[in-house]
Order: structure tokens, then C-alpha cells, then sequence
């Protein structure tokens, strides 16, 4: 029997979810910045 | 009766007039000819050796490496920069976005001549070269075979292209009830084309998919045809801004003021399309990386090269341009524009030849009769492409 432990974030594919989420608020963030023009002073 | 001499005499005017349109124009001794010229003539030797004594002789193609330099650049990485049509196309024709209309022509132009001749190159790697028309005519389809998808492909979409671009080639002849026609038909050949370009720009990565064991496992994938596709929409851009930037210098007298300052406009729009497909190719890469649990691998020479390429030619230019979309700085971003295209470069180059067999003991470099070949491929469609343009009205100015 394989023993799965819950807390490696290898084996729950954990990482991967996390760098989905990054990818989406970072996704997020450039589309912002790309969007918004320059501020001139 | 009065038909057919209405027909001839039609013919005969334009048989005048096209003989007319071949001679030549402009200067002769350009530096482009005097590079261009001796390559051409070169290459055309190389070719007569090739197809009279064959593949072996010219080139340093075996059983064991049968897909060598002329697969891998002329069409594995011509086809991703000929990616640029089939989104200008969409921008324009689809989304109605008028901005991008000027460069509409000379970009389907340059998609119709990238695969005439780069796919057409295929024609030189093959052994037997006249089985070329298999896949059409039906003899051993092949149905099951990626390549009989990319073959179908590549013909329909050069026809998709031809109808895009024929409104142009009317116009040059004077003939207003075809231009009409073929203008009719503009809009079903652009949703069509775009159709195939999707498919068959990831079609060309699923061929590599039956290569596994051969393949270094950081380029290996099964998602290769999802990354040839994306990475085909910012190779496309940042050709279009390159060959853009070129035109607008060489042909400054044929396109009109107007264009001349939209078209910093234009680069500023595909240069903010191109950093976000870079972001979501970078993230794709990153996720199949981490999904395939590849640490141990990046250790090594070959893990550091999968770095330079990821970082250096796909992180790096996302950023320059983002950051020079928001400062408006097109400087930047016709550098971050180069360092894509010699990432396309790398990557294709990666996956087709370099990375292709890593751990083989006879490694495969292409012979110099195999780089000509690919520079004459190269120039003689640049030599095409400014016959076109100084004679057709395929920049603004003669709309």
C-alpha cells in the first residue's frame, strides 16, 4: 500500500496550484499595466 | 465571336503588361544584391547536386538524423514567423479593429511567401520528392499521420492566403470585376485561414510527440503543440514589427506619410499582444516544468540552456515589452522584438536539431551546402517579396 502524506506539496501537486494562482493575479497585474497609460508630470 | 477577340485581345494587353512589369526597377548594385546574388546562384548549384545525386550528397542527413537543418528552420521556424497573418488578419477582418488595416496586405504578403517557400522546402528533404503528392491525391493517405494533417494544411492555407491577397493582384492588373469578386470572397478565406493556422501551427509541434524518447526531456511535452501554438502568435508579432520596421526604411517613398506615423501606433498594439503571449507561454513552460518534476535535470549544460532560452530569449523580452508598450519607446521594442525571433529560433532549433538525440554519440550538424540552401530560400523570397511591393499596391499609400 502507498502512503500518500498530505503535507508534500509535490505529491498534492500543491505547487501547481500555487503557481496557477500566481499566474492568474500576476495575469491580472500586467494586463492592469499594460492597460493604464503613462502619468506624465 | 466579339467575346472570344474581347478575351484575346484582354490576354495579349496583359501579357504586354506583366512582360513590361519584369524588368527590373531601381539600382542594381545594392549591397542586399551584392550579398543575395552570389547565394542564389550558389544554392542553385547545391540544388542540382541535390536532386540529381541526392540527399547524401549535399547534405549530412542519415537514417539515424533523418530531419536536419532544412526541417527545422525553413519549416518548423519559417511557419511560426509566418504566424503573423492569420492574427493581423483576425484583428482586422473579425474584431473589426481598423488600426492594424494598413498593414494588412504587406502582412499576408509575407505570410502567403513564407509558406511557398519555406513549407515548399519540405519538397528538398524529402528522399523522394515527387511522393509529395500523396497525401492529396490519396495513394497510402494516411490518415492516422500528423503529417498528412500539416500537408493538407499547409496547400489549403497557401490557397486561404492566395484569395486574402488575390484583391491585390487584380488591382495591379487592372481588372475591377475580378477585384470585386476575389474581395467578396476575402472574409470566408480569413475565417478559413485562421482555422487552419491554429490547427496546423500546433500541428507542426504534434509531430514531434512520436519523438519522445529522442527528445531532451526539458523539451519534451505533450503539450508541445499548445506551446508551438502560442509561441506562434509572438514569434508572428514580432516578425511583424521586425520585417515593419525594415520596409518602412527601404520602402519609406511608396508608403504615405500618414502610415508612416501610425505605424508607431501599430508596434505600440502588437508589442502589448506579444507580452502577453509571452506571460502565458512563460507560465505554460513553468507549469509542464514543474508538473513533470524536472529539478535533477536542470543541473547540467542542458538545464542551463533550457534556462537561457526560457529567461533569456522568453522572460526577458516579455518584460521589455511591457515596459516599452508603457513608456511608449519603440526602440525597445524592436530589440525585444529581435531577441524573440532568435528565441523562436533556439526553441524550434531545440526541440528539431539541438536537443534532438542529445545523448547520441554521432551528433548532426548541418553541412554548409545545407546553410546556403536555407540563406538562398531566405533570399530569394526577400528578392519576391520587393518585385511584389515595388510593383503591386500592397503598401497604404496606393489603397
Amino acid at each position: 500500500m502507498e502512503f500518500y502524506y498530505y503535507v508534500n506539496i509535490f505529491e498534492t501537486k500543491g505547487l501547481e496550484y500555487v503557481l496557477l494562482i500566481c499566474f492568474l493575479v500576476l495575469f491580472i497585474l500586467l494586463v492592469r499595466y499594460l492597460s493604464t497609460p503613462e502619468k506624465k508630470e | 465571336m466579339n467575346n472570344t477577340t474581347a478575351i484575346t485581345s484582354d490576354f495579349k494587353r496583359f501579357i504586354r503588361f506583366f512582360l513590361q512589369e519584369l524588368k527590373p526597377k531601381g539600382k542594381w548594385l545594392t549591397p542586399f544584391n551584392i550579398i543575395s546574388i552570389p547565394v542564389i546562384l550558389l544554392g542553385t548549384i547545391i540544388l542540382f547536386i541535390r536532386f540529381t545525386q541526392g540527399l547524401g550528397s549535399v547534405t549530412n542527413l542519415s537514417q539515424e538524423f533523418p530531419w536536419g537543418f532544412w526541417i527545422g528552420f525553413d519549416v518548423v521556424i519559417g511557419v511560426a514567423f509566418a504566424g503573423g497573418a492569420y492574427i493581423i488578419t483576425f484583428v482586422v477582418y473579425v474584431m473589426k479593429v481598423e488600426k492594424y488595416h494598413s498593414i494588412v496586405r504587406v502582412t499576408v504578403l509575407n505570410g502567403l511567401l513564407a509558406y511557398i517557400f519555406y513549407a515548399g522546402a519540405l519538397v528538398l528533404d524529402l528522399g523522394r520528392p515527387w511522393h509529395i503528392i500523396n497525401p492529396i491525391i490519396g495513394n497510402s493517405f494516411g490518415y492516422n499521420s500528423v503529417l498528412f494533417l500539416v500537408a493538407w494544411h499547409f496547400l489549403l492555407y497557401m490557397l486561404a492566403e492566395f484569395v486574402e491577397f488575390s484583391p491585390v493582384i487584380a488591382q495591379w492588373a487592372q481588372l475591377e470585376k475580378v477585384r470585386k469578386f476575389v474581395s467578396a470572397l476575402t472574409l470566408g478565406a480569413v475565417i478559413f485561414g485562421i482555422t487552419l493556422s491554429m490547427l496546423h501551427q500546433s500541428g507542426l509541434g504534434a509531430l514531434f510527440l512520436m519523438a519522445k524518447p529522442k527528445i531532451h526531456p526539458l523539451w519534451y511535452s505533450e503539450f508541445i503543440p499548445i506551446l508551438f501554438f502560442v509561441s506562434s502568435i509572438f514569434a508572428g508579432l514580432s516578425m511583424i514589427i521586425f520585417e515593419g520596421t525594415i520596409s518602412h526604411k527601404v520602402f519609406r517613398n511608396l508608403i504615405g506619410e500618414k502610415s508612416q506615423h501610425s505605424f508607431e501606433e501599430i508596434i505600440l498594439g502588437m508589442a502589448k499582444g506579444a507580452a502577453i503571449s509571452m506571460f502565458v507561454y512563460y507560465f505554460f513552460k513553468a507549469l509542464i516544468f514543474i508538473h513533470e518534476q524536472q529539478w535533477e535535470l536542470i543541473n547540467d549544460f542542458w538545464g542551463y540552456w533550457y534556462l537561457v532560452e526560457v529567461i533569456g530569449f522568453v522572460l526577458i523580452p516579455c518584460f521589455m515589452f511591457a515596459y516599452a508598450v508603457k513608456t511608449r519607446n519603440t526602440t525597445i521594442i524592436r530589440l525585444a522584438a529581435i531577441i524573440t525571433l532568435i528565441g523562436i529560433i533556439l526553441n524550434r532549433l531545440n526541440i528539431s536539431v539541438i536537443a534532438f538525440k542529445w545523448d547520441a554519440v554521432n551528433k548532426y550538424y548541418p553541412s554548409w551546402e545545407e546553410i546556403i540552401v536555407t540563406l538562398m530560400v531566405v533570399f530569394t523570397e526577400i528578392w519576391v517579396f520587393r518585385w511584389i511591393v515595388t510593383r503591386m499596391p500592397v503598401f497604404s499609400k496606393q489603397h
